[in-house]
């Protein structure tokens, strides 16, 4: 009889556990990315906070290229023309500003936490 | 108000007409010309007159006339003419042919009354650096009846491994970071860089050992030696907000003050702009390819779209005359209409 109940609770608490997995994975997936529009010479939004982890995906829907230049060098993209895309995956917490080095005056930052 | 080609009058027509309006073309002769009823025509017929200064008096002629003109009496000292921002390699609605647009404005070139003697290209003369685009302009400018061209590059042109592919190309003879200087008929020409490396929420930038190489290049030149500078940026602030200014050109013009007779060409801003400072005159040019807002005119500095068969008359090339003596370099800037 013990045996059995024993049983069904390994059973109970591996069903629990599987579904905390399934939902802590669901919150990564989540977190795990976010999008920057480059359009109109700027970045938007601008400033963008994510947890450690995120990969940061920039898109260009400008007429113009652009480029995504982290100002520390963490990061540098190649040009991006219209529609193109840079990813860069943030794996340490910290302060990211970037710019475009074509178009200096745009600037934009990344906050990892 | 429209006016056709046939409209534009002369000089001496407007002055008899007692038409008077802002001057906008550079006067620090103070030598009575007067100009102003010239540059109504300029204004009214929108494509602008070919010019030239000649033993002391501005004289203009009608684009329209051309073909009656006696080359003879469109001739100053030497002519060259100034195109930008030919972007090749472009094709968003602002203009989905940047090659038919500089053909137009080679075309226009080899129009001119008189053949100038070389052209300058102040950047921006591709649209993302790539070989095919530098070659594609090279090709259209072959046809040019001016031979030489001499460049300075715009940010697009230096996008790669630090401008690698333009200073293996147009670098020959220049210093490491590609500016350089040349005489030509006693008049000293200086093509500076302010595109590389552009720090965030800055302007142009010229840098240290390029400021160093000017003071030393113009230091010896006589200070009656007429000066002209090219670069892309502009060298005065015309609207940093959208990074057109360039942030250590008080330094650069500081070198170039004793000069009697100074002008600065630039580009980048695809409008003309003219600016008098004392003894710098500043002019920017229109770009081949296309158009850019008014500062603040508009949320951003990108291409402006005009109704296509409007696009010619904003795009255009810039016509310098110089003659020996005079101070003012008779500067004209024609449409692609």
């Amino acid at each position: 009889m013990a045996s059995v109940i024993a049983t069904a609770v390994l059973s109970f608490g591996g069903f629990v556990s599987e579904r905390m997995s399934l939902a802590a994975s669901a919150q990564e997936k989540s977190a795990s990315t976010a999008e920057v529009k480059i359009d109109n010479f700027s970045f938007g939004p601008a400033a963008i906070t994510v947890p450690v982890g995120t990969t940061v995906t920039w898109i260009n829907r400008d007429d113009i290229p652009h480029t995504v230049v982290s100002t520390e060098k963490v990061f540098k993209s190649k040009v991006l023309d219209t529609e193109e895309k840079f990813s860069y995956t943030f794996t340490k917490p910290g302060e990211y500003p970037y710019f475009c080095s074509i178009h200096p005056k745009m600037t934009g930052k990344v906050v990892v936490q | 108000m429209s006016m056709r080609w046939g409209d534009v009058c002369s000089l001496e027509e407007e002055k008899m007409a007692g038409n008077m309006k802002d001057e906008i073309l550079h006067d620090h002769n103070h030598d009575g010309i007067d100009r102003r009823g010239f540059l109504k025509c300029m204004a009214w017929a929108g494509t602008g007159a070919f010019c030239v200064m000649q033993g002391g008096v501005l004289k203009s002629y009608s684009m329209s006339r051309i073909a009656e003109m006696n080359p003879e009496n469109v001739r100053g000292e030497f002519s060259f003419v100034q195109i930008s921002d030919s972007h090749m390699g472009f094709n968003k609605a602002a203009n989905p042919d940047v090659a038919a647009t500089l053909k137009a404005a080679v075309d226009k070139i080899n129009a001119l009354p008189a053949r100038p003697e070389f052209l300058l290209h102040t950047g921006d003369i591709s649209h993302l650096s790539k070989p095919e685009e530098f070659d594609g302009v090279e090709q259209i400018l072959k046809n040019a009846s001016a031979k030489d061209v001499f460049y300075v590059p715009g940010e697009h042109d230096v996008l790669n491994d630090d401008g690698k592919e333009y200073l293996e190309r147009f670098g020959k003879g220049a210093q490491a970071g590609g500016w350089y200087s040349f005489e030509k008929k006693g008049v000293h020409f200086v093509g500076l860089v302010n595109v590389m490396n552009l720090k965030a929420g800055g302007l142009g930038t010229l840098g240290r050992e390029q400021l160093q190489w000017l003071e030393k290049d113009v230091k010896h030149l006589k200070s009656s030696t007429p000066i002209i500078v090219f670069a892309h940026i502009p060298l005065w602030a015309v609207y940093p907000d959208w990074g057109w200014g360039t942030e250590d050109s008080a330094q650069a013009l500081s070198y170039l003050k004793k000069f009697g007779s100074v002008t600065v060409l630039n580009g980048h801003i695809h409008q003309t702009m003219q600016k008098v400072e004392g003894n710098v005159t500043f002019h920017t040019a229109c770009s081949t390819a296309f158009p850019q807002p008014k500062p603040g005119e508009a949320p951003s500095p990108g291409p402006m779209k005009v109704p296509a068969e409007q696009l010619r008359s904003v795009l255009g090339i810039t016509d310098v005359n110089y003659v020996r003596g005079q101070h003012a370099l008779g500067v004209v800037d024609s449409t692609l209409a």
